[in-house]
């Protein structure tokens, strides 16, 4: 025993002296969890903070796995934003437990009025955690971290607020684009099936009726009915195009695909949609503002 | 290094030291799957714990979780005491059947709720420091850190107090009885013990970790040493050994913590089995050549003994008639001249007046097959060897 304890104790002392320099500067570090949520902190915080995201494009963020390197991002952090909602999965409760040891975690999607959301048909308190793909809900996210932001560094309070209208006029815009790219489609065809239920909020926004294979967890299978099921309902509507997402495999929706073809209806796959993570950094996929306008042009495209 | 990156390897190091030491003891008796039985097994004791809370975080669940393990293993006992299956038949009986239960009882009663053993017991050793415990408003330190270091405490004192009976019931389950320990009280203990630690430490680490925890160290150990302590010692500082190392490599490549712990566990292992000195697969190795040889050479002798033609003995005969290719037939002659055993002249090869008496001992052993014969001869035998 006293030896495995003096062995440990001398691997800590070792390892204690190469101690992490903490990039300090004087500005906010701040960890986001999902993609969406870093590409909106860089917009409103710009080069006053330091912004670092946990997942990285194409994680799925129900099964996201902590490495490393996330835990001295975690501790250095001054802020952390997340989504919410059950969202990041276990990872919702471990922030939770840090507000108590007094580090700010701000789940954005606490700001917004509970009654408007997708609750659950059996419990009550559970609801659709997708809510960035409702632009108004984004906008609220905004204006919730750069309230936070202000608080935090009074000091660059006016820039926070002035980079958060700029990116809230261009939210607007970004609105009023894609809703005109949805008025080309006819109503008739606007049939969203994907491949699990990411889009019920862009749906209930831009009035599209959508179909998902899996539940919203994307950690539970589709089932053999399941598939044959939406099989048969994109034939009596007639449906082009199904839809890909980046952080889902396609296994399933191949299979959905086949099945609707050997019931002699010809669907596509319309392309692959951004569901839980952005493309990656440095594309326009990388970005909010580009993923939406890819994610519509996409679905109006294919479903013409 | 932060005070983050220390607690995790604590709390991975006293995870390794909790789970080398049950560990060691299911090695050797053979139940080193029990702890993945448990693992999948505690799900109705999660599933029923939150029907009678409604509460995912209560502390209730992880109490039915570890009592749902004990259950595990008296049925595996008890499916296995029948006689009509083995052990292993046994916990792969018991265990999908538990595990089964839970998910029939979540799919009728609560489909709709994320119910499932991550859900309640955390398991990834990356977030193990952000959840504090607060005692009063102080914060003391992580709470997996207390919770294993209290079940590492019972566990060392259970140790110290019954190693005796421990290791007379491990080995020789006759004689532990007869000497008036009940071997069915030790077990059942024992087995406690490890579903106890097995939920905690599933808690702390994750349940694949859990498994290479436990099993790894002490298989490690076990090609190492015949002696129970030194085992448990050999089994520790492995755990230990990659808990620590583990975690910095899971630092360099950014990875997951649990599973460059697991692979230095794997590691560690691949090591021991190929260069342990009397186990490794190396020695066997060396050691069966080496046997492959006195083999050979008695062979050879035997033949020598038998033919006084000289044709028989002719060096050259010698490579066809015994069909031994050339390059060992020349191993062989070389051995037994190196061991004064032989002489060759003119090609023809002759027993020395050692090898003759050597060979006459080596056939009264074979007739008569008595160990007495053959003790003194090892020493001429096995002198090559040193």
């Amino acid at each position: 025993m006293k030896k495995i304890i003096s062995l440990l104790a001398i691997i800590l002392i070792f390892t204690a002296c190469k101690d992490n320099n903490a990039k300090d500067n004087g500005k906010l570090n701040i960890v986001t969890t999902t993609t969406m949520l870093t590409d909106l902190v860089q917009n409103i915080g710009g080069d006053m903070v330091n912004a670092q995201g946990l997942m990285g494009s194409g994680v799925d963020p129900h099964l996201y796995k902590a490495s490393e390197g996330d835990v001295s991002k975690l501790v250095n952090a001054d802020i952390i934003f997340y989504s919410g909602l059950h969202l990041e999965g276990k990872l919702v409760e471990v922030l939770e437990k840090m507000e108590s040891s007094n580090k700010t975690t701000i789940a954005l999607a606490d700001a917004l009025d509970k009654k408007t959301l997708i609750g659950s048909e059996y419990f009550a308190s559970n609801y659709d955690p997708h809510v960035w793909f409702d632009i108004n809900y984004f906008e609220q996210f905004a204006e919730k971290t750069a309230a936070v932001l202000a608080e935090k560094d009074p000091t660059n309070a006016a820039k926070y607020e002035a980079n958060k209208n700029a990116y809230i006029i261009k939210l607007e815009a970004l609105q009023n684009t894609i809703k005109q790219t949805i008025e080309t489609l006819p109503k008739e065809k606007r049939v969203l099936v994907t491949a699990h239920d990411a889009f019920n909020y862009f749906g209930k926004a831009y009035g599209f009726e959508v179909v998902g294979l899996q539940g919203i967890s994307t950690a539970t299978e589709a089932g053999v009915q399941d598939v044959q099921k939406l099989a048969t309902f994109i034939i009596d509507k007639q449906i082009k195009a199904i839809f890909i997402e980046s952080s889902v495999p396609k296994r399933t929706i191949e299979a959905l695909q086949a099945s609707v073809n050997s019931k002699g209806h010809d669907v596509k796959i319309g392309g692959t949609l951004y569901s839980d993570a952005l493309g990656t950094t440095g594309t326009v996929e990388g970005t909010y503002i580009g993923m939406f306008e890819y994610n519509v042009n996409t679905i109006v495209n294919a479903l013409k | 290094m932060n005070s983050a990156q220390i607690e995790i390897q604590l709390i991975a190091s006293l995870v390794a030291i909790a789970c080398a030491i049950p560990g060691t003891f299911l090695v050797l008796r053979k139940m080193a799957m029990i702890s993945d039985a448990i693992s999948h097994a505690i799900l109705p004791g999660i599933v029923i714990g939150f029907f009678v809370t409604q509460d995912l975080n209560s502390p209730v669940l992880i109490l039915l979780a570890a009592l749902t393990g004990i259950i595990t293993v008296v049925l595996v006992e008890y499916i296995q005491k029948t006689g009509l299956v083995k052990e292993d038949t046994a916990i792969g009986l018991v265990f999908p059947a538990l595990f089964s239960i839970g998910v029939i009882l979540i799919a009728k009663n609560a489909n709709d709720v994320h119910l499932d053993v991550d859900a309640v017991l955390l398991g990834e050793l990356a977030f193990a420091p952000f959840d504090r415990l607060l005692i009063g408003g102080t914060d003391v330190g992580p709470k997996s850190l207390w919770v294993i270091g209290s079940i590492l405490l019972v566990t060392i004192s259970l140790l110290i107090l019954f190693f005796k009976e421990l290791k007379v019931s491990t080995f020789d389950t006759g004689l532990s009885a007869s000497l008036g320990f009940s071997p069915a009280i030790i077990h059942y203990g024992l087995m406690s013990v490890s579903s106890v630690t097995t939920v905690g430490a599933f808690d702390a680490v994750g349940a694949i970790l859990v498994v290479a925890l436990m099993i790894a160290p002490a298989a490690s150990a076990y090609l190492l040493t015949t002696d129970l302590k030194k085992m448990l010692a050999l089994a520790i500082s492995f755990g230990v050994f990659s808990a620590v190392f583990g975690y910095w490599v899971a630092h360099w490549l950014d990875a997951s913590i649990a599973g460059s712990i697991t692979t230095m566990l794997g590691i560690v292992f691949l090591l021991v089995y190929l260069f342990a000195p009397s186990k490794g697969i190396i020695a066997v190795m060396y050691r069966e050549r080496q046997q492959r040889t006195e083999v050979s050479l008695l062979t050879f002798l035997l033949h020598l003994k038998n033919h006084e033609e000289l044709e028989e003995r002719h060096v050259n005969h010698l490579y066809e008639h015994i069909n031994w290719q050339k390059v060992r037939a020349r191993s062989v002659l070389d051995l037994a001249q190196k061991n004064n055993m032989i002489l060759i002249e003119k090609n023809i090869v002759s027993l020395t007046k050692k090898g003759n008496e050597f060979t006459s001992k080596a056939i009264d052993y074979i007739i008569t097959n008595e160990d007495s014969q053959i003790e003194d001869m090892k020493d001429d035998f096995f002198l090559f060897r040193g």
